[in-house]
């Protein structure tokens, strides 16, 4: 089956992509918005996320801050509320350096998301490798799906 | 033979164009590839120092090469993501292959280059040639 070539569309993701590569870092959040989680974010940069949900109904929440070292990050979980903030400090060394390029960005950040309540915050778990936060929230039990055997009389 | 006056933005607006060119294959090429975020400064010991940010990948996925003053990463991140039995909320992250390309001055050392990674930043270390150094030269009588 063929699919009719949406112009639109590809302008879209051209222009999201446009934006992303000038430096329109608050718009990616939007842009990427597909779900149901309310999301606030500032600081001077906001680290790309991915939120996606397990087999097992387990969410997963991996944040990109790369060249963060892992006490630079502060994680903390309030009235269902996931926050993640850090800072990414300006490299050692490059202060009297000469910049031939910088894409990178660099100072505090601050992003929220509001969780479903049928995970069970108390039981978050996090750890950091290779610059990305992950961190992961199972379901609660009472939430997981339960067969039920009705017996029909008569 | 004519003396070229080196001038920095020609270069730097020919990565630009490179970079565009690149964007427009994958638009029309419909690949996820990605562009990771890269900081090139001169040291005040006029070293180079490359630093890319590539989280969460594995070092054998990271190649770095250096070929006739052009140096060029490239490398695939592959996602854990079990799309068939997963569901995404949000999916900002990129994955799938990359490649991006500097050229370097012809000053620079390609035998002693040093990369590494850590926290998810790849560093590269290109030293310059002692004769590119400046130097002091003292004036006689």
């Amino acid at each position: 089956m063929s699919t009719q070539w949406d112009v639109m569309r590809e302008l879209s993701t051209m222009q999201d992509r446009m934006n992303r590569i000038w430096g329109g870092l608050y718009d990616r959040g939007h842009a990427a918005n597909g779900g149901h989680e309310d999301v606030s974010g500032h600081g001077a940069w906001l680290p790309p996320v991915d939120i996606y949900e397990t087999a097992e109904k387990e969410i997963v929440i991996k944040a990109e801050v790369a060249g963060l070292k892992r006490d630079a990050i502060d994680l903390t979980v309030e009235n269902n509320t996931l926050t993640i903030r850090g800072q990414r400090p300006a490299e050692e060394g490059a202060a009297n350096a000469q910049f031939h390029r910088s894409e990178r960005v660099f100072g505090a950040f601050s992003r929220s998301f509001t969780l479903p309540n049928t995970v069970d915050a108390s039981k978050v778990k996090a750890e950091y490798r290779d610059g990305v936060l992950t961190v992961r929230l199972p379901r609660r039990e009472e939430a997981r799906p339960r067969q039920i055997t009705v017996d029909v009389q008569g | 033979m004519t003396m070229v006056r080196w001038n920095p933005g020609r270069e730097l607006a020919s990565m630009e164009i490179d970079r565009l060119n690149r964007m427009f294959e994958e638009f029309v090429g419909n690949t996820r590839a990605w562009t990771p975020t890269v900081d090139i400064y001169e040291t005040t010991d006029r070293e180079f120092v490359i630093k890319a940010e590539l989280p969460e990948m594995k070092r054998e996925d990271i190649h770095v090469t250096f070929e006739n003053n052009v140096l060029t990463l490239t490398g695939e991140r592959k996602t854990d993501f079990d799309a068939d039995n997963g569901t995404y909320h949000r999916n900002e992250r990129f994955y799938g292959k990359f490649s991006r390309s500097f050229t370097l001055p012809a000053t620079v050392d390609g035998n002693s280059i040093n990369a590494s990674y850590k926290d998810g930043v790849l560093t590269v270390r290109v030293p310059q040639r002692e004769e590119a150094k400046p130097r002091q030269i003292a004036v006689g009588e």
